[in-house]
């Protein structure tokens, strides 16, 4: 029997069509970028942008910085100290809250903005409860506190694993060098956990900036609404390439500061050997008050918001096509999520290789975490109707018929956008996964006599499967609550929970937009209640 | 030992990482049926290269694996580790995380008796009530016996056991090696077991291989290896040892200590004097040549450090002495501890 030429290292199987799979992620993931970047680049400008830079562009970055510092900083400070809490105290429900706490990723921003406007607005229940004294949920602070109300998850799970993986030496030293408690903290945990709390923060920024239905909804005009303006307004794929543009670089520069921090990460966190720190029991009063301090997050971000809908879509009579639309969420979310699981794993199996080709595969298929939906939505546009452009004529020659539309006439646009999104997602998840099958399992396998075969399903599917399921999961739940590549990139008809729901409240008909936006929680609630356990389970 | 019958047979075996070293540098090893080999050698050494080159896992650039009449990888075969028949026990266990314990050993086996086969092997390794138990729940060393009976359940040809004591503390490792030694004697295995640990290499081996700089330098019994290294780096692998660089002449040796004898070498040759420290002999003496520079405790012995204007030594005497830092001694040599080798 021979084997294949070269090194039989244990772990690299299947090299080849990992492989092709790892650069097919990247090329999704680039090709919408990279079209945007080559249309803003050699356009020419239109005459909205020029408009645009001598109005409103200011505002759009302003407004953007503003809604971004705020959600940041809410997300940082609710996400810090319940990663706190739960990595290094002990007090009644934390186990359960432990995974509770992550629920709120599968309340979308601006199903949150619905419901808190519509509480908080003039002569609205809140205020009638509080005489007036309520303020009203909106502008560029009210939608920086919804992104925190519902991302500040990120920066828990992130924060949770660095606090829980610090070794106690590193506080107990800071003790015995004369720092009491609180300064241990300030001084040694706090900046030992500071570059994952900066990672959730960028992604909490991104997904801020990423925002379309949350922003318009509260009037803050972000760079996102002047660019869907500028497609759906001006119609100009020029000028919107060149917003995307813009949220790209802003985007990349996010990420860049974020990696500053990571790479001096290395040197803070090589404290040696790990010794866990005693949790701090929390009884009584003080165990009361941390319950409280979870519980609060959970009720802006999830509770009250969705009470409310729920509230409202029982007084209210059912909007049509709510059917039709939940089905064209599912089916897109699903076979979105099936694709870049697939993607994921295939990139994380052709990462093991550690062949350089992989390793660029990654890096590019990890730009989609910098393009919001919008800017792949366009760069979509930009890439098939550049394709069109390049074959239509071609076609006529041999055919004599107009080349078929590629664009508007399928999900699969639509698909391709949300894949270059979030198939980045999908990566690093599989990769944590098959992280667990070391090279020893593998070789243990072999040399009691296991095929290729046999190792896959008995060693390797086992030890990834939850691993790859929530990474699949997680991007079911970000297409359900997808909403600005959606708007850009839909068939035409082709509704979704996410359309209707923006739809009927644009037109301020919140009654008919209740039930649809609670439906894409609920929708999401039972994956996301797998990932959340996943993600805890994890830890331990 | 010319009956022994060769299991397996390694010739030049040859596999490099990067282009300017190689792990194995034309490894030539023999393993005997029945027989423990340990194969002794400093980290990266290439051992567990030639280990999983044995298992399979990692393939020659030249040379050969033999089976018996079998071919296992030569210059243009490769047989893959599923096909080889071989147990080992890794260095981390490589438990499967998923699988009880029982599910571990019975994965090698095959048949419709292959639970019964797999209870009975971990019973015999005093394991039956943890069959139940995943290896998250097993202590170490319940670990490293599940590991072992996984490799041994399908009744390997040969076993290789990867630093299969190394995770283990001080007091458990003496203990587990005994056991594992007479679980592979029971079961007459040909086994191979990597160490870095002298003391180790020799308490479980039959045979002992050296092994430096991806070349076996030495082979036999432990007690011979010991006594009669070829070479100084053969010497520093098995333990302390003191090497006094000189010329060979009239068959002696000259040392700070007096002559050694050199018969075999020619005048003028360059030879290494091997000394173990516990062949020095030392006498507290007013009129001694060397000076107590330090001395340590180490339990059942002392370890001395000597001096004199030539160079400083350490010796292994007896506890308890006299002898304190500072006072002057002489010093003569046990020939028993000492070896002149070629240099």
């Amino acid at each position: 029997m021979r084997a294949a030429a070269g090194s039989i290292r244990s772990h690299d199987w299947l090299p080849g069509r990992t492989l092709l799979l790892a650069v097919l992620a990247a090329g999704l993931c680039a090709a919408p970028v990279l079209a945007v970047a080559w249309i803003a680049l050699t356009g020419e400008t239109g005459d909205y942008l020029r408009h645009l830079a001598g109005t409103r562009l200011t505002t759009y970055l302003a407004t953007s910085a503003v809604v971004a510092v705020i959600a940041a900083g809410g997300a940082g400070l609710i996400g810090t100290s319940l990663g706190w809490l739960m990595a290094r105290t002990e007090f009644f429900g934390r186990r359960t809250l432990g995974w509770v706490l992550i629920l709120p990723l599968a309340v979308p921003a601006y199903v949150a903005a619905y419901a808190w406007l519509d509480l908080s607005h003039a002569g609205g229940p809140l205020q009638a409860m509080t005489g007036g004294l309520f303020p009203t949920i909106r502008g560029s602070w009210g939608a920086g506190l919804m992104f925190a109300f519902v991302l500040y998850p990120y920066v828990y799970l992130l924060a949770r694993n660095a606090f829980a993986g610090q070794s106690a030496d590193a506080s107990n030293a800071a003790r015995t060098l004369g720092a009491g408690p609180v300064s241990a903290f300030w001084r040694t945990s706090l900046p030992m956990a500071r570059p994952a709390i900066a990672a959730g923060l960028a992604l909490v920024v991104m997904e801020s900036l990423a925002d379309y239905g949350t922003v318009a909804h509260l009037g803050a005009p972000t760079l996102s609404i002047g660019l869907i303006r500028a497609w759906s307004g001006a119609g100009s794929l020029v000028d919107a390439a060149r917003l995307s543009l813009v949220l790209v670089l802003v985007a990349i520069l996010v990420f860049g500061l974020e990696r500053a921090q990571r790479s001096r990460a290395r040197n803070v966190n090589a404290a040696g050997r790990h010794k866990p720190a005693a949790r701090l029991n929390l009884n009584g009063a003080t165990g009361l008050a941390a319950l409280a301090a979870c519980l609060l997050p959970l009720l802006l971000g999830m509770i009250i918001p969705l009470g409310r809908l729920a509230w409202l879509a029982l007084r209210t009579e059912t909007a049509n096509g709510l059917a039709a639309a939940s089905l064209h969420s599912l089916t897109l979310a699903g076979i979105t999520a099936l694709i870049a699981a697939t993607l994921g794993l295939g990139t994380a199996y052709a990462l093991r290789s550690r062949t350089a080709i992989a390793t660029l595969a990654a890096r590019a298929a990890g730009l989609g975490y910098a393009v919001p939906g919008a800017v792949a939505a366009v760069g979509v546009i930009a890439l098939l109707s550049g394709i069109q452009a390049l074959i239509d004529p071609a076609w006529r020659a041999i055919t004599g018929e107009v080349f078929p539309i590629l664009l508007t006439g399928t999900g699969a646009a639509l698909v391709f956008a949300y894949l270059s999104r979030f198939a980045a997602a999908a990566i690093s998840p599989s990769e944590t996964a098959l992280a667990r099958v070391t090279p020893s399992l593998d070789g243990a396998a072999r040399t009691l006599g296991a095929t290729r075969r046999r190792r896959v399903w008995q060693i390797h599917w086992p030890l990834i499967a939850a691993g790859v399921t929530s990474a699949g999961l997680l991007v079911f739940v970000e297409v359900l609550k997808e909403l600005p590549a959606t708007m850009i990139l839909r068939p035409f008809n082709y509704d979704t929970l996410a359309i209707i729901a923006h739809n009927f409240a644009a037109d301020e008909r919140l009654g008919k937009a209740a039930l649809p936006s609670l439906l894409i929680p609920l929708v999401a609630l039972l994956p996301m209640i797998f990932v959340a356990r996943y993600l805890s389970r994890q830890d331990r | 030992m010319a009956d022994l019958h060769t299991v397996l047979s390694i010739r030049g075996a040859e596999r490099r990482y990067r282009a300017d070293h190689a792990a194995l540098a034309g490894a030539d090893l023999d393993l005997h049926a029945g027989r423990i080999t340990a194969l002794l050698g400093p980290s990266g050494s290439g051992k567990s290269t030639l280990l999983r080159a044995i298992a399979g896992l990692e393939r020659l650039e030249a040379g050969s694996i033999r089976f018996g009449d079998t071919i296992w990888n030569d210059a243009n075969s490769h047989l893959p580790p599923e096909a080889r028949r071989v147990g080992m026990v890794f260095q981390d266990y490589a438990l499967f995380p998923h699988m009880t314990a029982l599910a571990n050993v019975a994965f090698g086996l095959t048949g419709p008796d292959k639970q019964a086969r797999a209870l009975a092997q971990l019973e015999a390794a005093e394991l039956g009530q943890r069959a139940k138990a995943y290896p998250h729940e097993l202590s170490g060393g319940e670990q490293q016996r599940v590991a072992l009976a996984r490799a041994l359940a399908p009744q390997p040809g040969v076993v290789l056991l990867d630093e299969p004591f190394s995770g283990l503390d001080r007091r458990l490792r003496g203990e587990l090696r005994e056991r594992t030694v007479d679980t592979l004697r029971a079961a007459r295995t040909t086994a191979l077991i990597v160490t870095h640990d002298a003391e180790e290499a020799m308490a479980v081996a039959d045979q002992l291989a050296l092994m430096d700089d991806g070349r076996i330098i030495q082979t036999g019994a432990p007690d011979a290896v010991w006594m009669n290294p070829v070479s100084a780096t053969a010497a520093k692998l098995l333990g302390d040892v003191e090497i006094i660089e000189t010329r060979a002449g009239d068959g002696q040796a000259a040392t700070p200590f007096g002559a050694v004898n050199a018969a075999g070498f020619d005048a003028g040759q360059r030879v290494n004097v091997l000394i173990r420290p516990r062949a020095f002999a030392l006498t507290a003496s007013e009129t001694g040549d060397f000076t107590i520079t330090r001395r340590r405790s180490a339990g059942p012995h002392l370890n001395l450090r000597f001096a004199s204007e030539a160079g400083d030594w350490t010796a292994q005497t007896p506890s308890p002495s006299s002898i304190a830092e500072g006072d002057r001694v002489s010093v003569t040599l046990d020939p028993v501890y000492v070896r002149v080798v070629a240099g």
